[in-house]
This record gives structure tokens, C-alpha cells and sequence, in this order.
């Protein structure tokens, strides 16, 4: 099911929360809105939903206009960032809410809610309550919920912004197998790079409401539109007066470099070590070295080191 | 949320507050500027003068309790004590005393019913709706909490009575004792829910609203579930109000007949200085509304707790 | 998103309170005012009235400093200590507010005038609290007992121990700790509490009724004198006046906790 937005406009009070924004969303994609936090990327996930509607512009979900369609037709799933569970139900009864709506004989419910809970792996859990669950077992326990009324459009809100980093990586890895699995088209919101990266066969970049770039993960990474993009999707700095990738710098010997400067730091974290480098022309950068090259080099600060690109050498 | 509970004070379900749960509780050394017992004393001594003496005068008188002693000494092993159960039932079944503890009853639990339903409504469009003159609406509420009761009282029969500008003439009507109720127990119902409504979480019904559910259905299924303690709170409160109201009922009443709540024929006993059948039927009516208090609101406690 | 069942639901509200509350506040000043100003003043301060007034105004003098020290004092001992007890001391607070008025007048009697437990040792000092402006006031106090408490212990109760640690960490003593830090804290709620308390002083009812023996000049307080002005004398006018000042009273009461809420959650959103 396919999404395309059409300059789409919404404002709250006197700011626009989202502008003119239009993007194409294919079939069975998992798409992630990217952006910083009042780039308004909630906003353009609900009005795809319906939970918000646009003053201007159009939502088209598969051919048809949903604009002013109430959410409850729209066929839609939905996952929150703090997982909105009924509380007084216990798992199983929030899974098959949608289903009850939908007056779905009391059979068809049951063995849809027992498949869904050992699809997200929360089989022993069918009584318990939210509040017995942890973070990661909440949200899980929504996608099921969400997508029990088998939604043509995944939609989710931040989904895993409430939980601790270790649970955060295992369950972006899981949602991505589930996406793999079910095909269904899948549209996240989130500020966090890395997750959008994992994750997304697709991504658009907002910041203060307006669409900034779109298009393949990779090919945004590479060949970022503007210094934002290039600064959100991955680590920068700036030399000669570019925006450039830390680790396509590298350093030489001083009399190597065309560009000379002195090393004001050095943090090792590992895998990779990050070196700042004071230039003579009063700016500073940083160099991206994995761990042998800064063995090797036998790096110190206050040394005097050449900076240069790592394509330069190649070319 | 300390605000709006604020709003009105109402008795201990305040402290089933979600904000106290991240307080620690500290028996602390950090002093009063009187000494604590010091302090503490003076405040239960006054608490003992004004409350706790004359409500056990009320209760002694009203069951006849006397204590004597036999046999020697003073130890408290020979002490008697003995209930005058007959003359307590004597003044209580009386049939004046029936008949106006059964009115009272069903009109205090009639109006709190309704006010558990509007006060949701006028709640709901407090909370939800934005419109002007909203604030205006919501300190209007607070009207029959503030105003003292016998104004309520002349300016209910002032348009229901007699010379009712309206024609609507309601004097010595259970509908007139009605609407004085509705009148005065209006606050206590709305605010018993208004905070616990604002601070619901608005995500679930909007996940309702995806999967499905419309507006009638979000609000039983899953906005009620949570509201419902402090309905029935609210309810409590009410009740126990309207049956001890005397001041908004006393001009609308008349005289003895069919519109004689419990407090008025209490209080026509008292105007006959028959104190000892007065204290027995107040006794009777205390249990009553005792017994419905702590009810909803042990109740209400424990599953507004359950949801959290 | 304004449907119908917003304008519906809106209706539905506004034409109850509307009929409950709307209504006869409009008709009281219509009656009260219906026949000039002149009348309306002539009733409100003839001698009667005007010591009606007086006697409810040194009662509320007298009941309401002493139920703010109490309450504030309570609230203390509740928020910041431990001890046996403690659940009955706050619960016993809200004895008054479930109790009819006309019952603490009967306790009252039953407890402390000629035929109750302490008549006997009251009468030889000569302290009469039946028929008397004693009584009024005891009973004025009992009812009237809770708000000031109830309006300070969730605040209280919510900004903690903490500034007064501090301050105590900075040699501060008890009292300096009290006034300076403890007080200012909670004064927007502590003039919440007085000025409900003030509105339930002006106008309890009941419990004065039963205790006062309602002797005109002597033991009227003013509801007391609009009950009798229509009970007793069908004085219809003079029970309007006194009414209208009553409910101008309790609006202006109204009217100052408003703007006491609206400065309360300002304060408090500054503990977020």
C-alpha cells in the first residue's frame, strides 16, 4: 500500500509544524522520518494516520484520499512512544481489542491473538498486565495490538525512544526481521541516526517542518543535499572549509601535508580512535583513525601533523 | 495533580494523589517551630474539644451508654457499661423517624446518581473542550460550595416556591428538595473527577481511535475504566452531603409532612429539646453515612491505586 | 475537531447549570434589587441586620485565625512526621465535612451545655455555651475545621523536604526555616484555606441554628437572621437584602480563589 503526500501544511498557533511537505512512500518499504526534535516529523506521522488533520494538501494512501477520513477507516496501525496500553486489560484482551471492534466471531479472535504473541514472542504473557511487562515486552505487546486489524500502513511514533540503549538495538533488529516477514508498508519516526540507518530502506530528512532530502539511506549518507543532512546522518567536521567525514581525513607526516596543524586531542574508544587537530589557520578539525593506524603512528599530543583526504592519496 | 485538587478540598482521597507516589515519606528531625509534642498536643486537645467529645457526647447520649462501677476499686475491670438499646430504637423507629431516614436516604442516593453522571459531563467539557468563558464556567461550579446554604435555600424557593416568577411551584415537593440537593452537591461530584480526567493518558484513547473504537465506545471501554473510583468517590461524597443538608431544604420544606429529610426532623426534635431522641436518631444517620463513605472510598482507593 | 457531539454535550452542560445555578442567582438579585436600591439598603442595615452582621464577622474573627494556625500546624506534623496515629489525626479532619451541621450542633450541646457531660463544671464558672455567642463560635470553628488543611497538604506534601534541608545545612534554626522557607512555599494555598474557611464561617447554618436558640440581637448571625426574617416574620425583603449580601460575599470569595488558582498552578509548574 502505497502512501504519497501531497504539500501537506499544519500549523499550531503561530508555528508550522509541518510546511509544504510532499513525499512518495513505495509498497511494502519500511520508510523512517528523520529529523531533529520539532522537525515535525510527529506531526506528518499523524496526519498520515488521521489523528491530526492537514489545514492544507493531501494524504493518499493507495489511490484513494484519506485526508478527512476519521483514523478508525483509515486502516492504519499505530505505535506509540510510550505504548499507550490499556491498562486495565491484560495482554491478550489489548491484542484483540481491534478484532472486538470489528465484532470478529470470539474463535477467530483467540487463535489471532495466540498467533500474534508468538509472532512479537510474548506467548506466556497472554494474562498479564502491562504493568507486569517491561519496556521493550509493552511495545512489543502494541505491535501486536496494531497489527492484529492487519493494517495496510505500520505507522510508528519514536517507538523505542523510551527504552535503554541495549534494548533499543535488539529490538530495532527484531522489527526489521518482522518487516522482512510481513511486507506490510511500514513508515517510522525517529531522531536517532543510527536506528534510521539500521533500519530504513528509505528515508526522508525533516527539519523545522519542511522535507530537507529523501531517498536511499546510503545515497543520503554519501551524497548528503546539505551541510544539515551531512551533519545529522553521521559524524562531520569541517576542513578546508568543507563538510567533510571524519574518517575520510587522515594524517601524515608533517611534511606530507599540504595542510599542517598541531593535536590539541586525543580520545581513543576502542574500535576508533578521534583526534583533534588544531590547523594554522586557527580552525580545528577532527580525524577518524581505527586503532592500528593510531598505534602505529605513535600519536601525542601537541605533535605537529599534516591533514589531508584519504581520496587524495588514491586519486 | 496538586492543583486541581487544590480546586477543592475534599476529604482523604486527595492522598490518592499520583503525585505523592515519588515523595519519600521521612520521619525526619527537621523541626517545627514549636515542639512537635508540644505543638501536637495543643492540636489534639483542640481536636478532642471541638470534634472528638462532643461526636462521643452525641454517641453516649444517643445509645443510652452508662458506665458505672461494682464491686471495689477503680480498675477498669469493674466498670459496667451498659446501651440503652430500647430507647435508642424507640426514638429511631418512630415513624416520623422512618419515614424521614427513608426519605433522606433515596433522595441523597437519587441525587448523588445524577450528579455522578453530570458531574462526568460538566467534567468532560471542562477538561476536553476549549470554549470562551470556560474559567468563567469553572469557578461558577465552585458557587454552591461557597455560598452559605440558607441563601440557597431563600433563592431556590424564590423561583420554585410559592411566587415562582416561572409558575413553577415546587414548595413542599421532593422534586424542590431535589433540585436544592443537585444544587449543593453539584461541586463535590465534578470535582471529584475533573483532576483525575485531566490527567489521563491521551495516547490510549487515541490508539482506541486507530484500531477502531468511536467515541462512545473509547469512552466505556477505555476512558471509564480508569475514571470510575473517583466517580465513585465523587458519589460518596455527594451522598453523605445531601443527607446531612438542612440550610438549602429548610425554607423549601414547609412544615412536617411528606418533605421531612432526617436533619429537619432532627432538628424539629431539638426545637422540642428532646435531645436524648435527637442523639439517637443522629447516631443512626451517622452510622449511615459512615458506612457509605468509607465504603466507596476504600474502594475507590484501591482500584485507583490498581491502575496506576 | 468540533462535531456535534461537542455541541451537544456543551448544551446539555450549559442548561443544567444553567437551570441549577444560573437561575437562581439571577432571580435573587432580581427579587433582592426588584424594588430600588433604596429598600434594599433601608432592610440591609436596619439594627437587627446590621447586628446579625456584626456578631458573624466577630465569629469568623475569632474561628478562622485560630483554624488557619490549626491547620497549618496539622499539615505540618502530617507532611514531615511519623508517628502512631497519623492516618486518624488527617482522618479525623474530615469529621466535620461528612457530618450534618445539625448533628455537630447536637454534639456540641450534648457535650458541653447544661444537660451535657461538662455542664455541670461549665455552668459553675459561669460559661454558658447554650442560647450563647460561645456556643456559636464553637460550632462556627468545628465546622470550619478542615480547609485550611486540606488546601496545604497536598502542597506541602509535594515540594518536599528539601528546601528546608537546605536551608538548615546553611545554619538556618527552626523557626527561620518555618517562616522563610516552610511558609512562602505554601502561602497561595494557605490563602486558598482561609478565604474557604472565611465563606464557611460567614454561612454555616445548622450547626449554629441548633446551638444558638436563634434570640434576635443577641445570638443572630446573619443566616440565622435570613432564615428567621422568613421564616418567622415573612419579612420576604429583608430575607433577599440579607441574602444578596451573603451571596455578593461568597461571589467575591469566589472570585479571589480564582485568581489564587490560576497564581497556585504558576507556582507549582515551577516544581516540574
Amino acid at each position: 500500500m502505497s502512501i504519497s503526500l501531497s504539500h501537506l501544511t499544519k500549523h499550531y498557533a503561530k508555528t508550522h509544524a509541518v510546511q509544504d511537505v510532499s513525499a512518495e512512500i513505495k509498497h511494502g518499504s519500511l520508510t523512517a522520518i528523520l529529523g531533529p526534535s520539532g522537525s515535525g516529523k510527529s506531526t506528518l506521522l499523524k496526519l498520515i494516520s488521521g489523528l491530526e488533520r492537514p489545514d492544507e494538501g493531501t494524504v493518499t494512501i493507495d489511490g484513494e484520499d484519506m485526508t478527512h477520513v476519521d483514523p478508525r477507516h483509515r486502516d492504519i496501525g499505530f505505535c506509540f512512544q510510550h505504548y499507550a496500553p490499556f491498562r486495565h486489560m491484560n495482554v491478550a484482551k489489548n491484542v484483540a481489542f481491534g478484532l472486538k471492534v470489528r465484532k470478529r466471531p470470539k474463535k477467530e479472535i483467540d487463535e489471532r491473538v495466540g498467533d500474534l504473541l508468538s509472532l512479537v514472542k510474548l506467548e506466556g504473557k497472554a494474562k498479564s498486565y502491562p504493568s507486569q511487562l517491561s519496556g521493550g515486552e509493552r511495545q512489543r505487546m502494541a505491535l501486536a495490538r496494531a497489527l492484529a486489524i492487519e493494517p495496510r500502513v505500520l505507522l510508528l511514533d519514536e517507538p523505542f525512544g523510551a527504552l535503554d540503549a541495549v534494548v533499543r538495538a535488539e529490538l530495532r533488529h527484531w522489527l526489521k526481521e518482522l518487516h522482512g516477514q510481513l511486507h506490510v508498508t511500514t513508515v517510522l519516526v525517529t531522531h536517532d541516526q543510527q536506528e534510521a540507518m539500521e533500519v530504513a530502506d528509505q528515508l526522508i530528512v525533516m527539519r523545522a517542518g519542511r522535507v530537507v532530502q529523501s531517498g536511499n539511506p546510503l545515497a543520503l549518507y554519501e551524497s548528503p543535499a546539505t551541510d544539515f543532512v551531512h551533519e545529522f546522518l553521521g559524524p562531520s567536521t569541517v576542513f578546508e572549509g568543507e563538510v567533510t567525514r571524519p574518517h575520510d581525513l587522515e594524517l601524515v607526516s608533517v611534511h606530507l601535508g599540504q595542510v599542517k596543524g598541531r593535536i590539541t586531542s586525543i580520545v581513543s574508544l576502542g574500535f576508533e580512535a578521534q583526534v583533534t587537530v588544531e590547523l594554522s589557520d586557527g580552525t580545528s578539525t577532527w580525524v577518524q583513525l581505527s586503532r592500528n593506524e593510531l598505534s602505529a603512528m605513535g600519536l601525542r599530543v601537541a605533535l605537529l601533523v599534516g591533514v589531508r583526504r584519504r581520496e587524495d592519496v588514491d586519486g | 495533580m496538586p492543583t486541581d485538587s487544590l480546586v477543592r478540598p475534599t476529604p482523604s482521597t486527595l492522598h490518592s494523589s499520583p503525585t505523592q507516589s515519588g515523595w519519600r515519606r521521612v520521619g525526619s528531625r527537621l523541626s517545627l517551630p514549636f515542639l512537635m509534642g508540644g505543638g501536637g498536643a495543643l492540636i489534639v486537645g483542640y481536636l478532642s474539644i471541638i470534634v472528638l467529645l462532643p461526636i462521643a457526647a452525641l454517641i453516649s447520649h444517643g445509645l443510652s451508654i452508662a458506665v458505672s462501677t461494682h464491686g471495689s476499686g477503680w480498675a477498669f475491670w469493674h466498670w459496667h457499661v451498659s446501651f440503652g438499646f430500647r430507647a435508642f430504637w424507640t426514638a429511631v423507629s418512630a415513624p416520623g423517624s422512618r419515614s424521614s431516614i427513608w426519605l433522606s436516604l433515596w433522595l441523597s442516593f437519587s441525587v448523588a446518581a445524577i450528579n455522578a453522571v453530570m458531574g462526568v459531563a460538566i467534567a468532560w467539557v471542562l477538561v476536553r473542550d476549549r470554549f470562551f468563558g470556560r474559567g468563567f464556567i469553572d469557578s461558577v461550579i465552585d458557587l454552591p460550595f461557597a455560598l452559605p446554604t440558607i441563601v440557597a435555600g431563600v433563592v431556590l424557593l424564590a423561583i420554585y416556591g410559592p411566587s415562582s416568577p416561572i409558575h413553577v411551584d415546587l414548595f413542599e415537593t421532593w422534586m424542590g428538595l431535589m433540585l436544592a440537593l443537585l444544587f449543593v452537591t453539584l461541586p463535590f461530584s465534578v470535582r471529584a473527577v475533573q483532576p483525575v480526567l485531566a490527567s489521563l493518558d491521551l495516547e490510549s484513547e487515541a490508539a482506541a481511535r486507530t484500531l477502531g473504537a468511536g467515541g462512545l465506545r473509547t469512552f466505556f471501554s477505555i476512558v471509564m475504566p480508569s475514571l470510575w473510583p473517583s466517580v465513585l468517590s465523587g458519589f460518596g461524597l455527594a451522598f453523605a452531603r445531601a443527607v446531612g443538608e438542612f440550610g438549602s431544604i429548610s425554607l423549601i420544606a414547609g412544615g412536617i409532612g411528606r418533605t421531612t429529610t432526617a436533619s429537619y426532623y432532627i432538628f424539629n426534635l431539638t426545637a422540642g429539646f428532646l435531645w436524648v431522641d435527637a442523639a439517637a436518631v443522629s447516631t443512626a444517620l451517622l452510622a449511615i453515612s459512615l458506612v457509605v463513605l468509607v465504603t466507596t472510598n476504600v474502594v475507590s482507593r484501591r482500584f485507583q491505586k490498581r491502575l496506576l | 475537531m468540533k462535531t456535534t457531539s461537542t455541541w451537544a454535550l456543551r448544551a446539555v452542560v450549559l442548561f443544567y447549570l444553567g437551570v441549577l445555578i444560573g437561575l437562581p442567582v439571577t432571580f435573587l438579585v432580581v427579587k433582592a434589587l426588584g424594588h430600588g436600591f433604596g429598600p434594599f439598603w433601608s432592610e440591609v442595615t436596619q439594627p437587627n441586620a446590621l447586628s446579625a452582621l456584626k456578631l458573624s464577622l466577630e465569629v469568623a474573627a475569632i474561628a478562622v485565625p485560630i483554624n488557619a494556625v490549626v491547620g497549618v500546624g496539622a499539615a505540618l506534623l502530617i507532611a514531615r512526621h511519623k508517628f502512631v496515629g497519623k492516618r486518624v489525626l488527617d482522618t479525623l479532619f474530615d469529621v466535620p465535612i461528612a457530618i450534618s451541621p445539625i448533628i455537630i450542633g447536637i454534639a456540641l450541646v450534648l457535650a458541653y451545655s447544661k444537660i451535657g457531660w461538662f455542664g455541670a463544671p461549665l455552668t459553675r464558672y459561669g460559661i454558658k455555651v447554650l442560647f450563647s455567642p460561645l456556643g456559636i463560635i464553637l460550632a462556627t470553628m468545628s465546622v470550619s475545621l478542615p480547609y485550611v488543611l486540606r488546601s496545604i497538604l497536598p502542597v506541602l506534601t509535594e515540594v518536599g523536604e528539601d528546601q528546608e534541608q537546605a536551608a538548615r545545612t546553611l545554619g538556618a534554626g527552626r523557626f527561620r526555616i518555618f517562616w522563610n522557607v516552610t511558609l512562602p512555599s505554601i502561602r497561595w494555598a494557605v490563602l486558598y484555606g482561609v478565604t474557604l474557611t472565611i465563606a464557611r464561617t460567614l454561612g454555616e447554618f445548622g450547626a449554629v441554628l441548633v446551638v444558638s436558640g436563634n434570640i434576635t440581637g443577641v445570638t443572630q448571625t446573619l443566616p440565622i437572621y435570613i432564615f428567621d426574617s422568613w421564616d418567622q416574620r415573612f419579612d420576604v425583603l429583608g430575607s433577599y437584602s440579607g441574602a444578596l449580601v451573603l451571596a455578593l460575599i461568597s461571589i467575591g470569595v469566589l472570585a479571589i480563589l480564582a485568581a489564587l488558582k490560576r497564581r497556585e498552578k504558576n507556582l507549582l509548574v515551577d516544581f516540574a
